[in-house]
C-alpha cells in the first residue's frame, strides 16, 4: 500500500508568543511536528507493516528553518522517505493556496490513502486536508478516531456529538486523524541513527493562488495580575484590612 | 595414636587420594565453568593502580573492614574467616599424615604453628556458635524465609572443626607423653578423652579423621555451588573494586583516551546498547554474581525493596548467578537462551530502582549492584523502546525545553526576575540553578534565597539564564544515555564558552553529573553544593548567621551524601543543635525521588517518602532541612501524606531567615 502523510511543522506550545504590532513575532519560534500528524504517521506505519508498502512525509515549510531532526524522528517510527516543498514566506493560515501545492506533490506519489492530522495546532483551521482531498478529488474523512483496513477497504469511526459514525470507504481516500487515533510508538536510538540513510527531499516551490482568509490583527488574552497577600500583625489587622479591600477596592460589600 | 594406617587392607593414603582425586576434580571443574562464564563478559580493564588494589584487598577482605560494620554477624564472620586463615594449613597436615609438621619440627616452628592452629579452629569455632546461634535463636528478619543451607554449612564447618580437635586429642593419648602444650584446646579434648581405653579412643579418632576428610571433600564439592563461592568470588571481587568516583556512568563508547565519542560519532552499527545478555555485562559485573554471599545487608537498606516493590538489589546479584548457571551450556556455546536477562530481572524491578547506591555502600565485597539495573534501563530505552509510559513524556520534554516537565526553555531564567543577576556574563563562580530550580515554583524560591545569601556575601557569580539545560541526569539513570549526551554536550559547550571554572548549584544531581560525570563529555569543572560555599561564607563571617532556634532534622541527599562524599558542609553552615534521624550521613535513607523514580508512577500503599517522612517525624523536629530540589519535594509530600505539619525547607532558606540584617 502506497500511503503519503501531510505534515505541518507547527510552532512549540512553549515557544515564546509575542505580539508585535498586531502581528505575531514568529522569528524566536522553535518548530515541532503537528501533534495530530503524529498519529497520522503511526497510523500509517502500522498499515505499512501489516500489509507491507511505503509511506511517504509531505510537508511545506518555510525555506530558511531547520526541521530535519524531527522529521526524521518521524522516519525513526518508521516511515521511507520525506519530501519537504520549502517556500518562501511560507505562512501556516494560507489554507487553499497551501493545499494546492500540497496536493500537486501527493498526486505525483499517487497514493492509495492520503493521512493528515485534523488541524494544525497552530491556527486550528482544519481546513487544509478536505481541500488536499477536494484538489485531488478523492473522498475524504475527517476527524477519524480508529482506522481499520481490511482488504482494500477501510472502516473509519466519527466521534460525534453524543455518538459514534463508523465509516466506509474503498480507496484512494484522504483521512484527517483525530487525538488519539494511535498510540504513537517512541522510536529506539537505533531507529533514530538509521532514519539518517533513508531518503530526504527539499523542493523549492514558489506560492499559489488562493482564496484564502486574512489575519487582520492578533493579541494575546489579558493578563492576569496576581493575588495580594495582606500583611499585618496578627488575624485581626488582615481582616481589616480585608474588608477594606473589599469594600474600597473590589466594591463587593 | 593416629589414623594413618590400613583400613581392611587398604592404605590410608590410597582411600585419601581416591577421595581428593573426585573432590577436588569436581572442584577445579565447577570453577573451571565458572571461570569460563565470567569471562564471557565484556572487557573491563580493572588491572591498574596495584599498590592501591592490594592495600584495599589487604584492608577489606583480609581485615574484614566492611564486615564487621555488622557487628554480630561481622565479627561472627571475621573470626570463622581469621580461623580458617589461621588453620588451613592443618589440611595439608591431616592429609599427610603429618608430614607438614614434620617438615616445621626440624626448623623448630611446630610449636607455634600448633598453636596457630589450636588458636585458629577455636576461632572459627567460637564464630560459628554465634552465627549459629544468630540464624537458629536470634532468626532476625531478614533471615526468615532463607534456605537451610546456611544452618547445614554452619554445622557442617563445626563437624570439620571438633573432628580436627578429636584427631589432635588422640594424637596425644597415643603418644604416652606430657601433653602438647602447643595446643591447649587440643589438650582439653585430651583430657576428656583420657579415660576411655585406647581401643576406643583409636576407633573414634579413625572414624573422627574420616568425617573430617569427608566434609573437607564435600565441602569443596560444594562451593563452588552455592553462596560459599564467596569463599574464592570474592578475591577478585575485593581486589577489582571500582576506583571511579560512586554512581559515575560510563559513556556509550570511548576512545583511546577514555573520553566519550561525540554524539555525531558514535558508530550505530556496531554498538550495543546497555545489556539485555548475559554476555553483554562487563566481567566485573558477572564476577559480584559468585561474590555474593547473600548477606541480605543490601536488601535492609534498599529503598525499594523496603517499601514493597518487586526489586530486590539482592536478588539481582542472584539472578546473575542463578541464570549463568542455568544456561551455562548454552552460554559457553555461544548460544542465546530464551530467556534474557533482563527476562530474569522483571522489567518492574529494573525500573524500581532509586539509584541511591545505599546497596552499593552496605556491601562488604564491592558488588555493583546499580549499573546492572541502570545498564538493562539502557536496553530497555535506547534498543528495545519499551519503558514506562510516564517516561516518554520526560524524554520528550527534555528534548523539546531541556527540562522535566516541558516548560517553556526560554522562561528558565524567570525566577531570578528582579534578583539583577549577571546572566551568561564570566564571573568566578557560575551558579547552575538546574531545572527544579529553575521551573519549579516551591523550588524556585530555593534558588532566590541561594543568590539573594551569595549577593549579600558578595560573591561574584553568573547564571546562564535560556542557555542552561537540564544536566541530564534524569534521562541517564532512566537508560536515555543518548539523550544525557546530548544534555552534556550543550552544556559542556556553554559553560566552556563562559570561561568557567568554577560553579555553584543547589541540587546534588547537578552537583554529582557536572562536577564528576562531565569530564568524560570535555568539561572540566570544581563544583560546589551551595551548603559547602554557604557554609564557607559562613564560616569565614562573609555572612553572618544566628544559630536557628527550631528544632531542625536534616536529611542528607543520596547524592550529595553518600554518594558525594559531603555530609559535614550542610551540618556546619545550619550551625545549631541538629536532632539526627536514626539513619544519617552516608547511612541515609533515600527519599524515593532518584533515578528518575520522581516522574514515574509509584503505588501508594508503598512509598518511599512516606518512610523516609515516619524517620523524619520520629525526631520530633518541627523543621525538615534538605539539600536537594527533588528531597524537597518527596519529603513534603511524604509528611503531607502521613498527616504531618512539619516544614521542609533548604538549607539556603533556614541560612537567610537567620541571616542577621547587615551593620
Amino acid at each position: 500500500m502506497n500511503i503519503a502523510v501531510l505534515i505541518k511543522m507547527v510552532p512549540d506550545t512553549e515557544s515564546r508568543l509575542e505580539i508585535v504590532d498586531g502581528k505575531i513575532k514568529e522569528d524566536g519560534f522553535k518548530y515541532m511536528v503537528n501533534p495530530y500528524d503524529e498519529f497520522a504517521v503511526e497510523q500509517a506505519v502500522q498499515f505499512k507493516e501489516s500489509v507491507g508498502g511505503k509511506v511517504t512525509l509531505v510537508s511545506l515549510f518555510s525555506d530558511n528553518s531547520s526541521i530535519d531532526t524531527d522529521l526524521r524522528k518521524m522516519m525513526a517510527i518508521g516511515a521511507d522517505e520525506t519530501i519537504v516543498l520549502r517556500q518562501q514566506g511560507y505562512r501556516g493560515d494560507r489554507t487553499t493556496s497551501n493545499a494546492r501545492i500540497l496536493s500537486k506533490t501527493v498526486k505525483e506519489l499517487d497514493p492509495d490513502l492520503v493521512i493528515c492530522g485534523v488541524q494544525g495546532i497552530d491556527y486550528y483551521q482544519a481546513a487544509t486536508g478536505p481541500m488536499v482531498a477536494h484538489f485531488l478529488g478523492v473522498p475524504h474523512v475527517s476527524g477519524v478516531t480508529n482506522l481499520e483496513l481490511d482488504g482494500d477497504k477501510l472502516t473509519a469511526s466519527r466521534q460525534m456529538e453524543g455518538g459514534l459514525q463508523i465509516v466506509e470507504s474503498s480507496m484512494p481516500i484522504l483521512i484527517t486523524a483525530q487525538k488519539d487515533m494511535t498510540k504513537v510508538r517512541f522510536p529506539a536510538l537505533k531507529d533514530i541513527m538509521m532514519s539518517k540513510r533513508k531518503p530526504f527531499e527539499n523542493r523549492e516551490v514558489e506560492i499559489e493562488e488562493g482564496t484564502d482568509v486574512v489575519t487582520v490583527e492578533c493579541s494575546l488574552p489579558p493578563s492576569r495580575g496576581g493575588g495580594v497577600i495582606l500583611e499585618g500583625d496578627g488575624p485581626e489587622e488582615k481582616v481589616d484590612k480585608l474588608i477594606e479591600k473589599l469594600k474600597m477596592e473590589a466594591k463587593v460589600i | 595414636m593416629d589414623p594413618f594406617h590400613d583400613y581392611y587392607g587398604v592404605e590410608w593414603y590410597l582411600i585419601l587420594l581416591g577421595w581428593s582425586a573426585i573432590a577436588l576434580g569436581s572442584h577445579f571443574y565447577q570453577v573451571g565453568t565458572v571461570v569460563r562464564l565470567i569471562r564471557l563478559g565484556e572487557d573491563d580493564d580493572r588491572f591498574n593502580s596495584w599498590k592501591q588494589r592490594l592495600t584495599e584487598f589487604l584492608v577489606d577482605w583480609l581485615g574484614q573492614r566492611k564486615v564487621v560494620q555488622d557487628k554480630v554477624a561481622g565479627y561472627a564472620h571475621a573470626m570463622i574467616f581469621w580461623g580458617f586463615l589461621m588453620l588451613v594449613s592443618d589440611i595439608v597436615d591431616l592429609g599427610t599424615g603429618g608430614l607438614f609438621q614434620e617438615l616445621l619440627s626440624r626448623i623448630r616452628l611446630d610449636g607455634i604453628w600448633n598453636l596457630v592452629v589450636d588458636v585458629g579452629y577455636a576461632m572459627a569455632a567460637i564464630g560459628i556458635i554465634i552465627a549459629l546461634y544468630r540464624r537458629l535463636v536470634i532468626r532476625p528478619e531478614k533471615l526468615k524465609g532463607s534456605s537451610i543451607e546456611g544452618p547445614l554449612i554452619l554445622l557442617a564447618i563445626l563437624g570439620i572443626i571438633l573432628t580436627a580437635f578429636i584427631v589432635e586429642a588422640g594424637n596425644m593419648i597415643g603418644e604416652d607423653s606430657n601433653y602438647n602444650s602447643w595446643e591447649p584446646i587440643g589438650v582439653l579434648f585430651a583430657e576428656q578423652m583420657e579415660s576411655m581405653n585406647h581401643e576406643t579412643v583409636a576407633n573414634v579418632v579413625d572414624i573422627s579423621y574420616w568425617i573430617h576428610m569427608v566434609l573437607i571433600g564435600g565441602f569443596l564439592i560444594e562451593i563452588p555451588q552455592t553462596k560459599h563461592s564467596h569463599l574464592i568470588g570474592t578475591i577478585p571481587n575485593v581486589m577489582f573494586q571500582d576506583h571511579s568516583p560512586m554512581a559515575t556512568m560510563n559513556p556509550m563508547q570511548t576512545d583511546e583516551n577514555d573520553v566519550a565519542v561525540k554524539t555525531d560519532d558514535l558508530d550505530f552499527d556496531n554498538l550495543t546498547l546497555g545489556v539485555n545478555k548475559f554476555a553483554d555485562f562487563t566481567w566485573r559485573q558477572l564476577s559480584d554474581g559468585w561474590a555474593c554471599t547473600a548477606c541480605a545487608r543490601c536488601q535492609d537498606v534498599c529503598p525499594a525493596y523496603n517499601s514493597g516493590k518487586t526489586l530486590n538489589p539482592m536478588q539481582i546479584v542472584m539472578d546473575v548467578k542463578d541464570y549463568g548457571r542455568e544456561h551455562s551450556s548454552l552460554l559457553l556455546a555461544g548460544k542465546e537462551p530464551g530467556e534474557t536477562i533482563i527476562d530474569r530481572f522483571t522489567s518492574d524491578a529494573i525500573w524500581a530502582c532509586t539509584t541511591c547506591y545505599a546497596c552499593v555502600e552496605a556491601c562488604p565485597v564491592h558488588i555493583e549492584h546499580v549499573p546492572k539495573l541502570t545498564d538493562t534501563r539502557r536496553h530497555l530505552v535506547m534498543e528495545a523502546s519499551d519503558f514506562p509510559e510516564e517516561l516518554q513524556n520526560l524524554f520528550n520534554n527534555l528534548e523539546r525545553n531541556s527540562n522535566p516537565w516541558g516548560l517553556g526553555a526560554h522562561t528558565r531564567g524567570d525566577w531570578a526576575e528582579g534578583l539583577d543577576l549577571k546572566i551568561g556574563e564570566p564571573a568566578e563562580y557560575l551558579f547552575f540553578v538546574g531545572c527544579a530550580g529553575s521551573f519549579d515554583d516551591r523550588n524556585k524560591k530555593v534558588s532566590r534565597a541561594t543568590a539573594k545569601l551569595l549577593k549579600e556575601a558578595g560573591v561574584d557569580f553568573s547564571i546562564l539564564g535560556e542557555m542552561e539545560t537540564c544536566n541530564g541526569d534524569p534521562a541517564r539513570r532512566a537508560g536515555n544515555e543518548f539523550l544525557f549526551q546530548m544534555m552534556a554536550e550543550t552544556n559542556v559547550d556553554n559553560l566552556n564558552s563562559l570561561g568557567t571554572l568554577k560553579i555553584i548549584t543547589a541540587c546534588p544531581h547537578c552537583f554529582h553529573t557536572i562536577g564528576k560525570e562531565y569530564e568524560k563529555y570535555g568539561g572540566k569543572y570544581e563544583v560546589y553544593h551551595h551548603s559547602q560555599i554557604l557554609n564557607e561564607l559562613r564560616q569565614k563571617e562573609k555572612l553572618k548567621i544566628k544559630d536557628f532556634e527550631d528544632k531542625v532534622t536534616f536529611h542528607d541527599p543520596c547524592y550529595l551524601g553518600r554518594i558525594g562524599g559531603e555530609t559535614e558542609a550542610p551540618r556546619n553552615a545550619l550551625g545549631g543543635e541538629l536532632i539526627e534521624m536514626e539513619r544519617h550521613g552516608t547511612n541515609s535513607f533515600c527519599c524515593g525521588g532518584g533515578g528518575a523514580r520522581v516522574w514515574m508512577e509509584e503505588d501508594a500503599d508503598k512509598r518511599v517518602n512516606e518512610i523516609r517522612a515516619k524517620e523524619a517525624s520520629k525526631t520530633g523536629a518541627d523543621c525538615v532541612a534538605v539539600g536537594c530540589p527533588f528531597c524537597m519535594t518527596m519529603m513534603s509530600d511524604g509528611l503531607k501524606s502521613i498527616g504531618e505539619n512539619k516544614q521542609v525547607k533548604d538549607i539556603s532558606e533556614i541560612l537567610l531567615e537567620n541571616l542577621e540584617a547587615r551593620t
